[in-house]
């Protein structure tokens, strides 16, 4: 059985993570990629000559009335999700929705409302979920063997390098922008929700004037232990998350698929990573993939969602859990001051508190 | 008339100068960026900066990008193959927007190991062995021609390492010294001609608001004589690292490394120019592995618990700490009355209340 794919949206996003592993996964027989839509017809090209069957289209409506597709892979900005997420709910089809979900949990809370109404599935796509150290670091953390927790600290940033085609995760809130918190933050949200249980914000500060955050800080209580999180577009951060407890302390590699750590009374230990995940549409004894690059999680990622329309099994991510990781981002906002920057001259700190854009607005 | 142009905005110095104008309440700047990526450490501004998509190496949009502006800053720094061409880019572009003053950042790193004294006005050594030296002094070269033509008024800085708050540079030697991997070359007693990034912009400011002329090529850096021993000690203690026991690697002979082999094979013009095309189409995953294999095993400690004994010594590194004499700094102080706003030791200790923020600092170590 070959599940009919439409793709929204065809620029960064489907160009570099979505292309090869649908590729693979339709020369496999599982689906067939039936439909590309871009208003940039270039960006729309670009994809079809991955699929040259496919037709392309300029917008979501008419391409989902003309290819009636089994799944939507909602992968446009992120300020269109919502609108195209219901489209494609209200024409019959599952959907996964790149992250962010939408811009407000009033947006994700009618997107899971349709998902019910029109009895179809909506996965909110987290790719994360599909490397298997992230995978182990949970299972190690729920297997008690750090002790009672004290603590964990997120950190992820780097130099931002991904080569977006459009300047939309940039701009202002109002006008769609994601910053670094819409951008960075569901995934950080997730996977700590996923790993040490649901999470409340206790404080949030970003570095916007009258722009969107490059930088922010929150600190978070889930039901394990506290934490806090630091993301950045353009700050080297140590791209770890580390977890303390009274038995010992446990780090992994957010930016690899395959490296975490224990430390107990005897020092530091690597631990292998061999987690794996269904690359089939097998209901038992299927081929299992361990994946070590981002094509791979993708396509592990991918066939989940294939196995939840054709064997009843749950997405990853459903629509309801990327409803709360949007909530708590809200709450971040909604509490948002001024970061700290104690290297910053004085005066000029001063300044930055003037015009934090929660001090102006 | 748009007081100042930023070309290159999005790197490291360039937000910090975008940021330091912005909170001194300066209007009139526009930085310029090559792609969309680069507004990722800008969108934070806003609407009090007017940002432009321009390509440096193309001159009829750059030339639209620089229209009507005062002055012209070139923060640019490519893949070493482009250094010459976005230079004469933008200088021409400057002549056809009219632009009354360029000042172009060059690097101090075109005078090698400073085996002598040497002024500002100094030719750049021959055939240095890293591409983009080679690449920064022959732009030098091409501008010095171009003094007397004209087109825009050339200031060119020439900045040694630009270190502190968001260098990566300083981020590589602080980790070195957390995980206990780093080292010394002939004891520490080389001079690190280094400028703390904050008197950096402050220095292009000041280039930049200079009234009357003042053409030239200058070298800017800290004016304290700091040693390499010494830039190690001063974040060392709060890492609980002693330097005294890095091990010392001797200044005489390069210690070949399969990792200095490969930054010598990727040194050679041809492999260079291949390798900066090809980077971005290779896959992330053999991206990572390649990375993971080059890097050794991660500290996953904040802090190594035992000195390495025999590093892993990098090309750059050793030569950096080879330079014999401190560049002056004296013409740049006179011709623009400009007086170092940062001491070392204050940029040290805000470069420590960074890190702190990053994890990496002191308060990380006493967590551990």
């Amino acid at each position: 059985m070959s599940l009919r794919i439409l793709v929204v949206g065809c620029g960064a996003v489907a160009q570099r993570l979505y292309g090869q592993p649908l590729q693979q996964l339709e020369k496999a027989g599982l689906l067939r990629v039936a439909g590309l839509v871009d208003p940039v017809a270039s960006h729309a090209a670009a994809m079809r000559s991955r699929f040259p069957s496919a037709t392309t289209h300029a917008d979501a409506a008419s391409a989902l009335a003309t290819t009636r597709p089994d799944v939507t892979m909602v992968l446009s900005s992120a300020h269109l999700h919502a609108e195209h997420t219901l489209l494609a709910l209200q024409a019959g089809s599952h959907v996964l929705c790149e992250k962010p979900m939408a811009q407000t949990s009033a947006e994700c809370g009618r997107m899971t409302a349709a998902a019910r109404a029109a009895n179809r599935i909506l996965a909110i796509a987290m790719i994360r979920r599909f490397f298997p150290a992230f995978a182990q670091f949970k299972a190690l953390i729920e297997s008690g063997r750090l002790g009672t927790l004290r603590a964990f600290e997120y950190r992820e940033g780097h130099k931002f390098e991904w080569d977006v085609t459009t300047p939309a995760a940039f701009r202002r809130r109002h006008e769609g922008g994601t910053g670094v918190l819409f951008d960075i933050g569901p995934h950080a949200l997730d996977h700590l929700a996923w790993t040490f249980g649901p999470l409340s914000v206790v404080d949030y500060a970003d570095d916007a004037l009258s722009g969107i955050e490059s930088n922010l800080t929150m600190r978070v209580r889930s039901t394990r232990c506290p934490g806090s999180i630091q993301l950045s577009w353009d700050n080297p951060l140590t791209n770890e998350l580390r977890v303390t407890g009274d038995r010992g302390e446990a780090v992994l590699r957010i930016d690899r698929f395959d490296q975490l750590a224990i430390r107990e009374s005897d020092g530091w230990a690597v631990i292998p990573v061999t987690a794996d995940f269904p690359a089939d549409l097998a209901a038992a004894g299927g081929r299992r993939l361990s994946p070590r690059s981002y094509v791979q999680a993708m396509s592990c990622q991918i066939v989940q969602v294939l196995r939840s329309i054709v064997l009843g099994e749950a997405p990853a991510v459903d629509g309801e859990s990327g409803r709360r990781t949007i909530a708590a981002l809200e709450a971040g906002l909604a509490s948002a001051v001024p970061l700290e920057m104690p290297w910053l001259p004085q005066r000029e700190r001063q300044a930055f508190a003037q015009l934090h854009w929660n001090h102006t607005r | 008339m748009t007081d100042l142009a930023i070309i290159g905005a999005g790197g490291f110095v360039g937000t910090r100068l975008v940021e330091s104008l912005v909170l001194d309440g300066r209007p009139g700047i526009r930085p310029i960026v090559r792609s969309y990526r680069n507004l990722a450490g800008l969108c934070r501004f806003g609407s009090t900066i007017d940002v432009r998509l321009a390509d440096a190496e193309a001159v009829d949009s750059l030339a639209e990008a620089l229209a009507g502006v005062r002055t012209a800053v070139n923060l640019t720094n490519g893949a070493p193959a482009g250094i010459l061409r976005s230079t004469r880019t933008i200088f021409e572009a400057c002549r056809r927007a009219g632009v009354p003053r360029l000042v172009h950042l060059s690097s101090a790193v075109v005078f090698g190991d400073v085996e002598r004294p040497t002024g500002d006005d100094a030719a750049p050594v021959d055939k240095h062995w890293m591409p983009y030296a080679r690449a920064k002094a022959t732009s030098e070269v091409w501008l010095r021609s171009r003094l007397r033509e004209s087109g825009p008024e050339v200031i060119l800085l020439r900045p040694g390492i630009v270190w502190g708050v968001r260098s990566l540079h300083t981020l590589d030697i602080v980790k070195a010294l957390a995980a206990r991997r780093a080292y010394l070359v002939d004891d520490g007693r080389g001079i690190f001609n280094g400028i703390y990034v904050d008197n950096l912009v402050a220095c292009i400011r000041a280039a930049a608001d200079a009234r009357g002329q003042a053409p030239g090529f200058y070298n800017v850096g800290d004016r304290e004589r700091v040693t390499w021993r010494e830039f190690y000690d001063a974040f060392a203690g709060a890492l609980e690292c002693d330097t005294a026991r890095l091990p010392r690697v001797s200044g005489e002979k390069f210690p070949h490394s399969v990792r200095s082999s490969v930054d010598t094979i990727q040194s050679l013009p041809l492999v260079n120019e291949l390798y900066h095309r090809m980077k971005t189409h290779i896959p992330d995953g053999l991206k990572a592995s390649l990375k993971s294999r080059l890097e050794g095993g991660y500290e996953y400690g904040r802090v190594g618990g035992r000195y390495v004994e025999q590093p892993s010594v990098d090309r750059e590194l050793w030569h950096l700490q080879r330079v014999a004499h401190k560049l002056p700094i004296d013409k740049f102080a006179t011709t623009f009355r400009f007086s170092q706003p940062v001491s070392f030791h204050e940029g040290v200790q805000r470069t420590l209340a960074w890190l702190d923020t990053i994890g990496v600092g002191a308060a990380a170590v006493h967590a551990s």
